[in-house]
C-alpha cells in the first residue's frame, strides 16, 4: 500500500474527524505518533466542549421586560386581537394533519422525516432470506411494510404537485419530469430487489431513489411555499 | 399556543404572540450569545437585539426554513457584528474571518517540540482559547461542539453550505489546539522562571 | 417608477400643437424606457475570505474574479415587478430577487447578474432555472439549482453543486468536488482535485482530468454513461460495477492478489490496479455503460 506523509495526511485530517478512514490515512495514523497526537488532540477539544454546561436557561426576565417595552415603543405590538376580528376575517379551512405538516417542516426535518420512513423499510428488506422457505413469506412482509410508505410517498406526491404548479414553469416541468425518472427507478429498483433479494447494490440504489424522492418532494413542497 | 400560530399573530402585532415566541426560543438564544460573548450583560443586550430584530421583521418570514433557524441566523449575525464592532477597526475585518492560511493546518507541528495537550486541556483553559478565535469560527464551534447543533442545522442558520460548516470547524478547532499549544508552552516557560529564581533565591 | 404624463390635447392653446406633437411621443417613450427593466449596479468593499450568497429564481448568473477587495452587482431584473435586493453585514453580502406585489407572472420572475468577487471568496447560489457561470473564484463554494445548468472554471476549494435536472461543467478546477443531479449531465475537464464524487440517476458523466496520489474518484449513476479517461502514466485503483449494463476496459490491470474475494456477486465487475494504484476510482451504475478508455 502507498504510503502518504505526515503533510499529506493534514489535508485528510478534516475527513477523518468526520468519520471517512481510508486504509492509506488509517495505516499512517498507526505508525505516526506525532499524527496520532494530533487526532487525540482535536478529539479532546471536541468532547471537552461538548461537557461546557450542557443545560441551557432562559434569559432573565428583565430581558423580555425591557423588548417589550423597546416593542410598544416602535409599534410593533398592541393588545390581543379579538375572537370577532379573527372570525371576520374568515381563516382558510386547515387542512388535513398531513397535509398541513408540510408547510412547517424545515427542509432537513421533512427530508427526515421520509428517511426515517424509509430506514423502517431498510429493517424489513433486510430480513433473514438464507432460506427459499421463508423468501416467499418475507416478499410479503417487505410489500406490506413498503406499501404504507409508497402510500405516504405517493400522497406527498399529490400535495406537492397542487403547489408547484403555480411556479416558474420551466422549474415545474423540470421538477415533474425528474419526479416520473426517480418514480420509474423506484420501480425498476423494488422489481430487483424482489426479484434478487440478496442484492446488495439493488437495495443500496432502491434506497438511494427512496431519498432522492424525499428530496425531491421536500424541494417542490418549499416552491410552492414561496408562491403561496 | 402552537408556534405557527403565534408566528401567524405576530405578523399581525399580537402581543401575547410575541411573548409566546419569545418564552419558546429565548433560552436557546441566549445561550449561544453567552457561549459567544462569555459575559451575561452582553449577552443579555445581544438576547434583547436579536428578539427586537426579529420581531422588526417577523412581517417578512414567510417559511423558506424553520422559524428557529431564521431566529438563530439572525442571532448569529446580531452577534457577529457586536464583535466586528469591538475589534474596533471598521475597514479591518481579518478579526471575523478566517486567518491566512490555505489548510487552516497548524503552522508549527513540524521540528518543534511536541508538548501534550492531554491533561491541559480544561474548561478554563478552552474558554480562553475560544474567546481567542475569530468569530466566524467562534460562531462554528460553539453552534456545533457546544451546543450540538448538526451541520446541517448550521448550514442553514450561517446560510452556508455542509461542507463550508465541516471546513469551519475544522479550522477552528486547528486553531484552538495552537492556541492551547501556545499556553502550555507560556505556562512552560513561566514554570521554569519560577524554578530557577527559587534554585537562584536558595543559592 | 415614473407613470407615464399624458397632457390631454383640448388642454393645449393651439399654438402648441406642434410642440405637443413632439412632446407626447417624447413623453410615452420615457415612460416605456422606465417601465422598462433598469440595469443597477451596486459595490460593497469587503475584507479578505467574504461570503456572497445569491438568491435568484430564475436568470443567468456570472460571476468572475478580480483583484479588487470589492464586490459588484450588476443585476438587470426582467420587469419592474421583482426587485434585487443586495444587503451586506460584515464581510458577507446577500444578493435575493423578491416581488413587489402578489401577482407577478412566472416570466417576469427574472434577473440576470454580472458578479465580481475577490478571488478568495466563498460563494452560495441558488437559482433554480437560467445558468450559473463561475469562473477563477478560488474559495469554497456551494451551487444549487433546478433547472439550470452551472460551468465552473479554474475553480477551487469545498466545490459542492446540486442539481435537478441541470448539467454541470467543471474545467480545470482543484479541491474537493461533490456533486449530484438527478437527470443532469456531468463533464469534469481537467481537473486537479484530490476528491470527486459525482452522483446522477439518469445523466452521463465524464470525467478527463488528472488522478493525484491518494486522491479518490467516486462516479455513479444509475443509467446512462459513466467514461473515465486515462493517460500511460497515471496509477489508480479501479473498482467497475455496472448491474444490468456493460462495463468497457482499455486499462491493462493487475487483478486484486485474492482476486477471489473481489469476484462480483451481482452484474458486470472489474476490478484491479493501474501501474502503483496510487488513486482510487470507484464507478457504479445500475444499467448504464461503464467505459475506461485512453485519452487520446
Amino acid at each position: 500500500m502507498a504510503t502518504i506523509t505526515c503533510r499529506e495526511f493534514l489535508s485528510y485530517l478534516e475527513p477523518w474527524m468526520e468519520g471517512e478512514r481510508p486504509q492509506d490515512v488509517q495505516a499512517h495514523v498507526r505508525a505516526c505518533a506525532h499524527c496520532t497526537s494530533v487526532i487525540k488532540d482535536l478529539e479532546m477539544i471536541h468532547s471537552e466542549a461538548r461537557g461546557w454546561n450542557p443545560s441551557e436557561q432562559d434569559a432573565p426576565e428583565r430581558v423580555w421586560t425591557a423588548l417589550r417595552e423597546l416593542l410598544e415603543q416602535e409599534g410593533l405590538i398592541r393588545d390581543k386581537i379579538p375572537a370577532r376580528q379573527q372570525a371576520a376575517r374568515g381563516q382558510a379551512p386547515r387542512a388535513g394533519w398531513f397535509a398541513g405538516l408540510f408547510p412547517r417542516l424545515p427542509r432537513p426535518v421533512l427530508a427526515g422525516a421520509y428517511l426515517a420512513a424509509l430506514v423502517a423499510v431498510a429493517f424489513a428488506l433486510s430480513g433473514p432470506v438464507n432460506k427459499r422457505v421463508n423468501e416467499a413469506r418475507w416478499l410479503k412482509g417487505t410489500q406490506i411494510s413498503t406499501s404504507p410508505l409508497s402510500a405516504q410517498l405517493n400522497f406527498a406526491e399529490q400535495n406537492s404537485n397542487s403547489y408547484v404548479t403555480r411556479s416558474n414553469p420551466v422549474v415545474a416541468a423540470s421538477l415533474h419530469q425528474n419526479l416520473a425518472i426517480v418514480d420509474n427507478y423506484i420501480a425498476l429498483c423494488e422489481k430487483s430487489v424482489s426479484e434478487e433479494p440478496q442484492n446488495e447494490v439493488a437495495r443500496d440504489y432502491l434506497y438511494e431513489a427512496y431519498q432522492q424522492k424525499a428530496d425531491l418532494l421536500t424541494q417542490m413542497t418549499e416552491r410552492g411555499e414561496n408562491v403561496q | 399556543m402552537p408556534e405557527a400560530e403565534a408566528i401567524r399573530l405576530a405578523q399581525q402585532g399580537d402581543a401575547a404572540a410575541f411573548e409566546r415566541l419569545y418564552r419558546l426560543h429565548n433560552r436557546r438564544v441566549y445561550s449561544l450569545c453567552l457561549r459567544m460573548v462569555s459575559n451575561t450583560a452582553e449577552a443579555e443586550d445581544l438576547t434583547q437585539e436579536a428578539f427586537l430584530q426579529l420581531f422588526r421583521k417577523i412581517a417578512t418570514f414567510r417559511g423558506e426554513s424553520a422559524f428557529s433557524t431564521w431566529l438563530h441566523r439572525l442571532a448569529v449575525n446580531v452577534v457577529l457584528m457586536k464583535l466586528r464592532k469591538k475589534s474596533g477597526n471598521e475597514s479591518s475585518l481579518e478579526e471575523l474571518t478566517e486567518p491566512d492560511e490555505d489548510s487552516g493546518g497548524p503552522r508549527r507541528d513540524f521540528g518543534g517540540p511536541d508538548l501534550r495537550l492531554s491533561g491541559s486541556i480544561d474548561r478554563v483553559n478552552l474558554q480562553r482559547a475560544v474567546e481567542q478565535l475569530p468569530p466566524g469560527y467562534k460562531a462554528v464551534f460553539v453552534l456545533h461542539d457546544v451546543q450540538g447543533y448538526e451541520h446541517n442545522e448550521i448550514a442553514e442558520i450561517m446560510d452556508c453550505s455542509i461542507g463550508n460548516s465541516k471546513s469551519q470547524l475544522h479550522k477552528a478547532r486547528m486553531r484552538l489546539r495552537e492556541l492551547l499549544h501556545e499556553a502550555l508552552r507560556a505556562q512552560a516557560r513561566e514554570d521554569r522562571k519560577a524554578a530557577s529564581a527559587e534554585t537562584g533565591g536558595k543559592d | 417608477m415614473s407613470s407615464s404624463h399624458f397632457v390631454p390635447a383640448q388642454w393645449l392653446p393651439k399654438a402648441n400643437w406642434k410642440t405637443a406633437g413632439l412632446l407626447v411621443p417624447s413623453l410615452l417613450l420615457c415612460s416605456a424606457v422606465s417601465a422598462a427593466p433598469h440595469r443597477q449596479e451596486q459595490h460593497f468593499k469587503v475584507a479578505a475570505h467574504p461570503v456572497i450568497t445569491i438568491h435568484n429564481p430564475n436568470g443567468l448568473i456570472t460571476v468572475k474574479a478580480w483583484t479588487k477587495s470589492e464586490v459588484m452587482i450588476i443585476s438587470t431584473p426582467a420587469s419592474d415587478r421583482i426587485e434585487v435586493d443586495a444587503e451586506q453585514m460584515g464581510n458577507r453580502v446577500d444578493v435575493s430577487t423578491r416581488e413587489l406585489s402578489d401577482s407577478v407572472a412566472p416570466d417576469d420572475m427574472r434577473a440576470d447578474f454580472q458578479i465580481n468577487v475577490p478571488e478568495d471568496a466563498e460563494l452560495q447560489i441558488h437559482n433554480d432555472a437560467g445558468n450559473v457561470s463561475v469562473a477563477n473564484v478560488l474559495g469554497d463554494m456551494n451551487v444549487e439549482t433546478v433547472a439550470a445548468g452551472v460551468d465552473l472554471e479554474d475553480a477551487t476549494g469545498y466545490l459542492t453543486v446540486k442539481t435537478v435536472g441541470g448539467s454541470f461543467t467543471c474545467m480545470r478546477c482543484a479541491g474537493r468536488i461533490e456533486a449530484s443531479s438527478i437527470s443532469g449531465n456531468f463533464r469534469l475537464l481537467d481537473l486537479r482535485s484530490y476528491h470527486v464524487w459525482a452522483q446522477t440517476s439518469s445523466g452521463n458523466i465524464l470525467f478527463n482530468g488528472q488522478f493525484l496520489p491518494n486522491g479518490t474518484y467516486s462516479l455513479k449513476n444509475y443509467s446512462g454513461v459513466i467514461e473515465v479517461r486515462f493517460s500511460p502514466g497515471d496509477s489508480f485503483d479501479l473498482s467497475a460495477t455496472s448491474l444490468k449494463g456493460k462495463v468497457n476496459n482499455e486499462a491493462k490491470l493487475t487483478p486484486p492478489p485474492h482476486q477471489r474475494h473481489f469476484m462480483p456477486r451481482w452484474g458486470n465487475a472489474l476490478f484491479g490496479t493501474f501501474n502503483e494504484g496510487r488513486a482510487k476510482i470507484e464507478m457504479t451504475s445500475f444499467d448504464g455503460t461503464i467505459n475506461i478508455l485512453k485519452r487520446d
